[in-house]
């Protein structure tokens, strides 16, 4: 009979009540929404690398290093020598390297030149290894891997042949198109960068540009795909390497001993350590969104709050009556407060089922634009907990309208 | 004794300077049928207030059914009227938005008397008494005639079988034809389950219905101060 009474009268009000489920459907929206993707994004990132000790570049910032090593974002200051390569990965507490070579494309797609100890060591998420959804890791020179999404966007089967293109931009003019790659690989999707990109041997990367100077293709000088491939292919220099350490104890003195090379300014950084940088960095950002988020929400519910204590003033005779029926005052508390609760259980219904159906649309958009994998599974102990605070800040708002009621059922 | 008042006074709390209810002794047996006559602004409201413990007197006894109300706190007090006492006023006597049975079950909710089907029966049964249609039962009860919502109404005050029934002025929204109706079946009812009946009301032709008829001024001493008053009827 409560709820009953309760619900009717919230129909019986549709317009204002209407009005009012919508605004806070819109604000829980916001609120729930920018959580989540902010939540699912830090995620995303900090499940980008894992079991890398470090990262060894030119020198330059921490976080360029970080962006253009792992997450293919921003272009590399500057290469690293293959001698000062070589020099640190025969380091006696270097378990294992993995080098890394950029700066050419396929449909915009970056492509990243590595060795086979790539697929071995490098882990994501929960120290998941890579696994191929088809095919095996490259072993000639002109074999190429690609990333799951690089796949499933191109369509490119096993044994398809692909062109790279000079730099990183989607219509480059300049064509390695005399030496095309051959698919033997489909790495099964991981949610990070290594989906997006086209993974192919440093041999490969040196081949296509030999003959090559300054970024161009010199006319006359160029040689065949498969003289190319006879040459000695050892590269001259890297973009960056990854660093796996036998003990976890000697990081902070190998970094230092890379950061003081003495014959090149290197550059090693701790993933992790970089990555809280970035963070700290967004973090001014995040928070102003989420400052945002729960203003709006809070206004949504001052209006909850105006629209019911506008309704009490109408609702006289019903307290009376009530009353002489023989509802004690707190009846009437109660009462005012499900109608506030009742508001609210619809808005975050709605507003999660809204979100669930807009991150289901926006999904493959947020992976094309911006490599955020974001899971359109909302339920998490955070949003539990968020949408616990906001019934909880129902019960809060509703108490001025509701104390109101009561106080008018006492009088009468 | 169903009702007996002795020495009853009240103030409002916000001004206990001047008394509006004054009662030396007053007294209602049961299943009598007491008409008081009295214009608003006699103290009506606050009689039938004090009688149905919506409000507790600043002093005094007031004892309904053989329970005193000045001893309970109001929560009592609201138990208590929920449990055995009807009530009819002039108007909004129903939650507009909700139907007629809605209405009645409401009432109960409140009672101890909670038994979900038989009590809709009950309603059921009450409203056919009354004269509403079934076809009415299930709308809204603003969507009544007053007429109709009158006699909802009474369905509403009598769905607790109460022992005492109180009501303010329940025909002076009704025309001559719906108070006859009202009146006649609202008597009948009365009779039918022994209940006592307070009506209070300024329209002197209903005291025909009725085999005690008081005047409200004489009862309240406070308006024999400030009034002429006349001397108490028996019909």
């Amino acid at each position: 009979m409560f709820i009953k009474l309760a619900t009717k009268s919230l129909i019986n009000r549709k317009g204002s009540v209407l009005l009012t489920l919508l605004a806070m459907t819109v604000s829980i929206f916001v609120l729930l929404g920018v959580e989540h993707i902010r939540h699912q994004a830090k995620e995303s990132f900090a499940n980008t690398v894992s079991g890398v000790d470090l990262i060894v570049g030119a020198r330059t910032g921490n976080l360029n290093l970080l962006l253009y090593s792992v997450f293919r974002i921003g272009s590399p200051t500057n290469n690293i020598s293959w001698e000062s390569y070589e020099a640190i990965a025969a380091d006696r507490n270097v378990e294992w390297t993995i080098p890394i070579s950029l700066g050419d494309s396929h449909k915009g797609y970056r492509v990243m030149g590595t060795t086979q100890d790539y697929f071995e060591y490098f882990s994501y998420g929960q120290q998941h290894k890579l696994t191929f959804e088809s095919g095996a890791p490259f072993q000639s020179v002109y074999d190429a891997v690609l990333g799951y999404e690089v796949a499933k966007k191109l369509d490119y089967q096993l044994g398809d042949e692909l062109t790279l293109a000079h730099g990183i931009a989607s219509t480059s003019f300049s064509r390695h198109d005399d030496r095309p790659f051959k698919v033997v690989g489909i790495l099964a999707p991981t949610g990070t960068p290594v989906d997006q990109t086209v993974h192919v041997s440093l041999q490969g990367i040196e081949a296509i540009h030999v003959g090559w100077q300054q970024g161009v293709k010199l006319p006359g000088r160029t040689l065949t795909a498969e003289q190319a491939a006879q040459l000695e292919l050892t590269p001259k220099s890297i973009t960056a390497f990854m660093v796996g350490l036998k003990s976890r104890i000697v990081t902070f003195r190998v970094q230092s001993q890379i950061n003081k090379y003495p014959h090149e300014p290197l550059l090693a950084i701790l993933p992790g350590v970089a990555l809280s940088e970035l963070w700290q960095m967004m973090g001014l950002l995040e928070n102003t969104l989420r400052l945002i988020s729960v203003l709006v929400l809070v206004a949504a519910l001052l209006g909850m709050s105006a629209m019911l204590l506008a309704s009490i003033r109408e609702r006289d005779h019903e307290i009376q009556l009530l009353r002489t029926v023989g509802a004690p005052p707190m009846f009437l508390f109660l009462l005012i407060e499900l109608e506030a609760l009742i508001i609210s259980f619809l808005s975050i219904v709605l507003s999660t089922s809204t979100l669930y159906l807009c991150l289901i649309t926006l999904e493959e958009l947020l992976i094309a634009q911006f490599g955020l994998h974001i899971k359109t599974s909302i339920l998490s102990e955070n949003s539990v907990l968020l949408v616990a605070i906001i019934v909880g800040a129902t019960f809060v708002a509703a108490a001025i309208p509701s104390l109101s009621a009561y106080r008018k059922a006492s009088a009468v | 004794m169903d009702i007996n008042l002795r020495d009853v006074k009240f103030a409002y709390p916000d001004a206990p300077e001047k008394t509006v209810l004054d009662i030396d002794q007053w007294s209602v047996s049961e299943a009598e049928r007491v008409f008081v006559q009295g214009a608003s602004g006699g103290g009506k409201s606050t009689l039938l207030n004090l009688l149905s413990g919506m409000i507790s007197s600043t002093q005094g006894e007031i004892s309904v059914l053989g329970e005193r109300l000045d001893k309970m706190n109001r929560r009592q007090r609201d138990q208590f009227r929920a449990n055995h006492i009807g009530y009819v006023f002039q108007q909004f006597n129903l939650i507009p938005y909700l139907d007629a049975l809605d209405n009645i079950l409401l009432a109960s909710h409140f009672s101890k008397l909670k038994n979900g089907v038989a009590l809709r029966e009950e309603g059921k049964t009450l409203l056919t008494t009354l004269n509403i249609s079934p076809s009415d039962w299930n709308k809204p009860t603003r969507s009544l005639s007053i007429g109709q919502q009158q006699r909802v109404a009474i369905a509403r005050a009598l769905i607790n079988k109460p022992e005492l029934l109180i009501a303010d002025e329940p025909t002076s929204s009704l025309d001559q034809h719906n108070r006859d109706n009202f009146m006649s079946i609202l008597m009948s009812l009365i009779d039918e389950h022994n209940i006592t009946l307070v009506l209070v009301s300024h329209d002197a032709s209903l005291s025909t219905h009725f085999n005690r008829v008081e005047v409200l001024n004489d009862i309240n001493q406070m308006e024999v101060n400030r009034c002429s008053s006349s001397s108490p009827r028996k019909v």
